[in-house]
């Protein structure tokens, strides 16, 4: 039986969710979609020029992933919070795996919320993002 | 020496308007992989009692770079213009969103960003510039606060 935000405890860990992996192309159509043109992810002669080996994703890609674990799980409407830290940068062919554990229990604002740690890896163990989400438990259904 | 406009401290984007259209959130919706119908199929938002498609919980980020982009078309700086940022050398260092309502297609909101300041950090080797965005709706108030840390490297050959 999976968890949900009335049953959960701390310790408890979200159903986790990969993305990838991400191709040139993913990461065309997140400029695209997002309006992101910083040519840094997507063209790998400004890359180069730049000092960097190759083209990298957007770290909102990675982060819009945690935005999924969360909000699958929790659903958008009891989402308080979701922050998160970019700790290293996500090549071109990753393959990200996202995690999230309950912490901590705790009132925000007058209700009850769990607090999420977050966290973004690579297959070789990098983590690329570090992250934080508080989440209201829905009351009386 | 720094790359980053630290003039810009405390200044903030004039506010510029945003309408939320549901066939660039469905694009968007779609390519960072999102699974909820209530994000792109507005049968299941409507079934799930949303006056239309949800925005995604980074969506904010997008709304922030399309009110930039209307800024730059009208001749006012975006954020990254108003603090001088060098996109060869910049990296994202945070972002977080305080969630005060949702955002749905066919919304106008409107987005300002303050320059909540910059800092130095390892030794010099990085800048970080602090931003503060506010999307507001006219009727729901503050629906998104967003706030971000943008860094340049300037260790890489940096002028």
């Amino acid at each position: 039986m999976s968890i949900t935000p009335h049953t959960a405890t701390i310790g408890d860990t979200l159903p986790p969710l990969t993305f990838g992996p991400i191709s040139r192309t993913a990461l065309a159509l997140y400029a695209g979609a997002s309006g992101d043109h910083n040519p840094i992810h997507i063209d790998t002669d400004f890359a180069r020029k730049a000092g960097m080996d190759d083209v990298f994703a957007h770290g909102m890609l990675s982060m819009a992933q945690l935005g999924r674990l969360v909000t699958d799980w929790a659903g958008q409407e009891n989402v308080t919070s979701l922050s998160t830290r970019f700790s290293a940068i996500t090549p071109v062919g990753a393959t990200l795996t996202c995690t999230g554990e309950v912490t901590e229990t705790l009132t925000h604002d007058g209700a009850p919320h769990l607090r999420l740690r977050l966290s973004v890896t690579l297959a070789d163990g990098t983590q690329t993002l570090k992250g934080d989400a508080l989440v209201r438990i829905p009351q009386g259904d | 020496m720094g790359l980053f406009n630290r003039s810009a401290a405390g200044q903030t984007t004039p506010p510029m308007s945003v309408t939320l259209e549901r066939g660039a959130m469905t694009f968007f919706a779609e390519t960072i992989g999102e699974t909820n119908p209530i994000h792109f199929d507005i049968a299941a938002a409507r079934a799930a009692g949303h006056p239309d498609i949800m925005a995604t919980a980074t969506y904010a980020v997008v709304v922030g770079t399309m009110a930039g982009k209307a800024l730059l078309r009208r001749g006012d700086p975006d954020q990254l213009a108003l603090i001088g940022a060098d996109t060869r050398y910049l990296l994202h260092g945070t972002e977080s969103y305080a969630y005060h309502g949702a955002m749905f297609a066919g919304d106008t909101v409107t987005v300002e960003t303050e320059v909540a300041g910059f800092a130095d950090a390892k030794g010099g080797k990085l800048e970080i510039a602090t931003l503060i965005q506010r999307i507001t709706h006219p009727d729901r108030g503050l629906l998104v606060e967003a706030r971000r840390d943008l860094i340049h490297r300037l260790d890489q050959g940096a002028a």
